[in-house]
């Protein structure tokens, strides 16, 4: 009985530093956060804040001038677009890559460098890609004889071109990452499978479909958790790139809890705005993870 | 002497400041005459924020001011980082949010500091200004005075002007920038007929709008409806604000702007500008340092006051603008007393220098040799001391939320999403 106190103690003392840690710089903020969504904390001092009830949830949602809404679907649709494009390429990267070709360890470097470059960087960057008066891509497109192709205002000026022109680096620059992730994954398949498969007169394209994926639909679950609750928090970018506009345009959730932190002082509606991007992210991976182990057990069922 | 007497003239002319309270001292000061024995006995180190980054006109005025106070108080260690504008705004806030401050800050004053001040999270110069009365007037301490309590040392005043690149003006026939308004938007469709765009304007700082707007509400409505707006004493529910809106508007929809300047940042802008891609840029008067600073440029540029719209409501002299940078110490430094002592030596060298330099005008008393600061400052200075009352920048004088919400129609006006009916009717719904 003594030594399993004695052993429970040791246990409870060797976590107690990452426990402290995670409640410290985990679980506790997110509940100052929640704490303060409930005040109309409009000032730096938490000393005379008004109870606000769930004003700032009715009012993020219903106000004409915090365009939740619009943050939110474009956070949605950048989620979709990683989904749909940013993951199938990377897939297509890392079996391409995992077969083995000539010159793969460069073409690796080479697609993961976009992720080990700052986003800021990469932001100023883009920001040149897209100048209206000196950017490569309107020398390319001139070059390619396509003139007058920008819109009116710009690239990153115009609100209907702006949220795209944004999308293409935030998707582009994570290719690689999820490419790397994947490459792993394809590389730990054991090669005897895929012999067997191409014994069986397998195509490349089966193997890949019916060997490959499957065995490693872990970690696809893993990058497609990533990119979406990627997507739900992404800001660096988008901030650098536009802050959030023009007229709203390129806003998400983040740039919108930004601004109204630091620019209008309503730290009552920035927590608000951030206990809301929590739950959605956490939503969604528990989603995701439950639409995977869906497929996982009707997968099984199809095949007992 | 003739430097002397724009300084004179600009001092008086700061006393109608409309923003400011009332103070009596205006006995120029020349030289650094105050008690400093104290600070010169103290042995630490100190931390200072500002936005005075390598590229900003200010930069200059800081290191010398910086390298003298090195020399004159070998004890006090000084560091200090600077930080870009926007981002700056973020960290700051984050800063006092978290009471993390450095001893000295850069801060803009009214509202800005004023959020500061009200979390308790600023130092009262009261006790320390009081040996610097002479050389900083009262009045320049207004837009940093709570409750009669003074909490910042102003460094420069700026107002908004209408630069020109008269080369281009001479190219539509224009030898001067013109005086009245209807003459300026002859010269606008004149300058279009060559292909010349007259205005640039950085779209993606909203900022930047506001200095054309709040230029052709002033002088369509007025300075004094247009302070009362500001400072809260009237609604934005103003038809004649209405209609200088739909003015702005219309220059927009006519051309007069660079399409792609809403996706442009304003250093890019003033780049564009100073390459000769605009006749005009209507900006802060800080633009002067760097304009002076390049010879090609320099000899191609004027500045002048935007002409009126409305002189049934709006005349010469009603200028956009007021002593807005400031440096304030921390109610948390464990230095206070004699970060403020400290504060106020270096504020007057950071005014000097800047005044030199051209980034602004003082607003301590100048001292020493001025012969040597530049013709466009001259002329700015002229402006001033003809001037009749100022309007300080809408999104300094606003509360953080109110002027962001303004910002916002700013913003939709520019991008032609509202008029201004739409304006007005937002704007008094949101704020009042």
């Amino acid at each position: 009985m003594r030594d399993k106190i004695y052993k429970n103690v040791t246990i409870f003392f060797f976590l107690l530093p990452a426990l402290l840690l995670f409640v410290g710089v985990l679980i506790y903020p997110i509940f100052m956060s929640a704490y303060y969504s409930f005040f109309d904390l409009r000032s730096v001092s938490t000393t005379n804040m008004p109870f606000y009830g769930i004003k700032n949830y009715i009012e993020l949602f219903t106000s004409g001038s915090i365009s939740f809404w619009k943050a939110l679907g474009n956070s949605l649709l950048l989620a979709i677009l990683s989904v749909f494009l940013q993951l199938p390429l990377s897939l297509g990267l890392a079996l391409m890559l995992g077969k083995g070709i000539k010159g793969e360890r460069a073409f690796l470097s080479i697609y993961f460098m976009p992720v080990l470059i700052s986003t800021v960087v990469i932001g100023q960057l883009w920001r040149k890609i897209y100048n209206p008066d000196y950017g490569i891509l309107n020398a390319v497109l001139s070059l390619m004889g396509i003139e007058g192709a920008m819109p009116l205002g710009g690239w990153l000026g115009n609100v209907k071109s702006a949220l795209w022109c944004v999308f293409i680096p935030t998707l582009w620059q994570y290719v690689g990452y999820h490419m790397l992730l994947m490459y792993a994954g394809v590389r730990s398949v054991s090669p005897e499978l895929r012999e067997a498969a191409k014994l069986d007169g397998a195509t490349d394209a089966q193997v890949d479909w019916y060997v490959v994926i499957p065995c490693i639909k872990n970690i696809l679950r893993v990058s497609v958790i990533f990119a979406v609750t990627g997507s739900l928090k992404s800001f660096d970018l988008i901030y650098v790139l536009t802050e959030g506009g023009p007229l709203h345009a390129t806003e998400v959730p983040s740039t919108l809890m930004i601004n109204m932190l630091f620019l209008r002082n309503r730290y009552g509606m920035g927590s608000t705005i951030a206990v809301l991007m929590i739950l959605l992210c956490f939503a969604f991976a528990l989603l995701i993870s439950a639409a995977f182990k869906e497929r996982e057990y009707y997968g099984r069922k199809k095949h007992t | 002497m003739k430097l002397k007497k724009v300084a004179a003239t600009l001092l008086a002319s700061a006393m109608i400041l409309s923003l400011a309270a009332c103070g009596k001292d205006t006995n120029s000061g020349s030289g650094s005459g105050s008690n400093n024995t104290d600070l010169k006995s103290e042995k630490i180190t100190l931390n200072m924020w500002c936005i005075a980054t390598e590229s900003d006109s200010n930069r200059h005025s800081y290191e010398e001011a910086i390298k003298e106070m090195k020399a004159e108080y070998p004890d006090i260690t000084l560091n200090w980082e600077a930080f870009e504008n926007q981002s700056y705004k973020t960290k700051i806030k984050a800063a006092v949010a978290a009471d993390e401050l450095p001893d000295i800050f850069f801060t803009w004053s009214c509202a800005f500091l004023g959020d500061f001040v009200n979390a308790g999270k600023v130092y009262c110069l009261d006790d320390t200004y009081q040996a610097y009365k002479s050389e900083l007037p009262e009045v320049m301490m207004g837009n940093s005075t709570y409750n009669g309590k003074h909490y910042g040392v102003p460094l420069t005043m700026n107002i908004v002007g209408l630069f020109a690149n008269m080369d281009l003006l001479k190219e539509a026939g224009y030898t001067e920038i013109p005086g009245t308004y209807d003459e300026f938007i002859a010269c606008c469709d004149a300058l279009k007929a060559k292909g010349i765009i007259p205005f640039g304007c950085a779209g993606s700082e909203t900022w930047c709008v506001t200095e054309y707007l709040e230029s052709v509400i002033e002088k369509s409505v007025g300075a004094d409806a247009l302070n009362d707006i500001f400072l809260g004493r009237a609604t934005w529910n103003n038809a004649e604000v209405g209609k200088a809106v739909d003015t702005f508007q219309k220059m927009v929809n006519d051309g007069y702007f660079d399409p792609n300047g809403i996706s442009l940042k304003n250093d890019e802008v003033k780049n564009n500008f100073m390459a000769g891609k605009y006749a005009f840029y209507m900006n802060g008067t800080w633009n002067c340092a760097d304009f002076a600073n390049d010879p090609n440029f320099f000899p191609k540029v004027k500045v002048a006051e935007f002409p009126v719209i409305n002189s049934g409501a709006a005349k010469l002299g009603q200028l956009i603008g007021g002593p807005s940078d400031t440096l304030a110490v921390a109610a948390s430094s464990k230095n206070a007393a004699a970060a403020a002592k400290y504060t106020f030596e270096l504020g007057k060298k950071i005014c000097h220098y800047g005044y030199l330099d051209g980034c602004g005008l003082p607003a301590w008393t100048p001292y020493g040799d001025t012969s040597s600061v530049n013709g466009l400052t001259q002329a700015v200075s002229e402006i001033c001391a003809k001037a009749d009352s100022y309007v300080l920048f809408g999104d300094t004088a606003m509360n953080a939320d109110e002027a962001n919400t303004y910002l916002d129609y700013v913003a939709q006006v520019y991008g032609c999403q509202i008029d201004g009916a739409g304006f007005i009717k937002g704007l008094s719904k949101d704020i009042r």
